[in-house]
């Protein structure tokens, strides 16, 4: 997801300035993406430029100025909102690549990696449980749902490391080199 | 905290070639721990709950529970151990058909001669089946079976509250009341021992989580439960720059 669609979808409800706008995405965001003030103004800036949003009334106190969404901009969001996200998938974290190397280099200490790593999941599930108790307990069922996503993401990792502990590891990896 | 379970080098061989042998399984439970056994099915884990609530016996080494080593009871005394310290919730409830909630939940006080209505109402309306206590199984839906047969668990005042896949025959959100339940048993001191395969479940409350594979413990975790700011946990990430 980029920056620019959750700043027009937060305008569509109504005018914001740059700084209610980082405010309120970090809210919706509960704390699970941190945005600087600079990155807004661009995006605004971009947006407007791009005809999406437009300036509206004055600049207000200490020259702030709101914006507002245009109908080509409400146009762009709802087609945003009903595209399904297609693409590779995205897959960040170094694990992945560790995982290459390891079955390449001799000796690597693949089940000790794993378990470790298992480890580290099982943390995880129990740091995202009590964020996903805390959201419901806040009200919060939006953000409790986003953290139920990331909870069954962090179980196919943990079922992943379970199925590789299983496995034979040989040099098979390294054939293609 | 004091040791509340100890198993010994426990070997269980089944004849016949039944899943859920035990390899060698030495492991200690403290009194007041919420820990959760991990594994797929046959890998052990409930064989190993069955031990420790001496409904089974090792092939060989010893299991403890509360100091009394189960190996040296006859099958009266591991009845009457189990009456007095066990607590045992199953995934399919097993209540008696012909008995009403309430009923059902007097049966393991009943065998201790006892008949507590004020201790199993107490507990009934804490569970919210209140309402349900006069109906029989059948006219119960599943989750308030489960809690039935929580109740039940809990009449006699266990030691040791042992849940085997307590939400495995249950919806999604019957389950997670079920879980809520045991969670909160725990926080008012309760030592909970649950069988599951689903880590989801298994870290909600537990701090501890055994993983066991082939009838060995492969991972002893114990887990932190810091107070962590959203960020430390999940970063959702987006395209940087929208051009």
């Amino acid at each position: 997801m980029s920056l620019k669609y959750g700043v027009l979808g937060l305008l569509k409800g109504e005018p914001l300035h740059g700084y209610e706008v980082k405010s309120r995405f970090e809210a919706m965001l509960g704390g699970t993406w941190d945005v600087n003030i600079g990155q807004i103004y661009t995006t605004l800036q971009r947006l407007e430029r791009d005809g999406l949003v437009r300036p509206v009334g004055g600049r207000g106190d200490r020259g702030k100025q709101s914006y507002e969404l245009s109908p080509k901009g409400q146009q762009a969001l709802d087609q945003w909102l009903a595209e399904p996200d297609v693409g590779p998938q995205q897959l960040h974290e170094d694990i992945y690549v560790k995982l290459l190397l390891a079955t390449r280099i001799a000796n690597g200490d693949l089940k000790g990696m794993l378990a470790r790593q298992k480890r580290a999941y099982l943390q995880r599930l129990r740091d995202l449980n009590r964020l996903e108790e805390g959201a419901r307990r806040d009200g919060r069922i939006d953000l409790a749902r986003l953290v139920r996503g990331a909870l069954l993401h962090t179980e196919a990792d943990l079922k992943w490391m379970d199925e590789l502990s299983s496995e034979r590891f040989g040099t098979e990896g390294a054939k293609t080199q | 905290m004091s040791e509340l379970v100890r198993l010994t080098d426990v070997t269980k061989v089944y004849q016949g070639g039944i899943t859920g042998a035990l390899n060698g399984v030495s492991v200690t439970v403290e009194q007041g721990e919420f820990t959760a056994i991990m594994g797929p099915s046959g890998s052990g884990k409930s064989t190993m709950l069955n031990l420790v609530a001496g409904v089974d016996r090792p092939t060989s080494g010893t299991v403890v529970v509360g100091g009394t080593d189960l190996g040296k009871l006859g099958e009266t005394g591991l009845a009457r151990f189990r009456r007095d310290h066990i607590g045992f919730v199953f995934q399919f409830f097993y209540l008696l058909p012909n008995l009403t909630a309430l009923e059902n939940v007097l049966i393991p006080a009943q065998l201790k001669g006892n008949s507590p209505n004020g201790r199993a109402r107490e507990l009934m309306k804490r569970l919210g089946i209140t309402e349900v206590a006069n109906r029989y199984p059948a006219r119960l839906s599943g989750g308030q079976q489960q809690r039935v047969a929580i109740a039940r668990a809990l009449i006699n005042q266990p030691t040791l509250l042992l849940a085997d896949e307590p939400t495995g025959a249950l919806d999604t959100r019957s389950g997670e009341q079920v879980m809520e339940l045991l969670g909160e048993l725990h926080r008012d001191g309760q030592t909970v021992l649950l069988v599951t395969h689903d880590a989801k479940l298994a870290t909600r409350h537990a701090t501890r989580v055994i993983s066991v594979m082939d009838g060995t413990i492969v991972d002893d975790a114990h887990l932190e439960s810091p107070e962590r700011a959203a960020a430390e946990v999940i970063r959702v990430r987006g395209e940087e720059a929208s051009r």
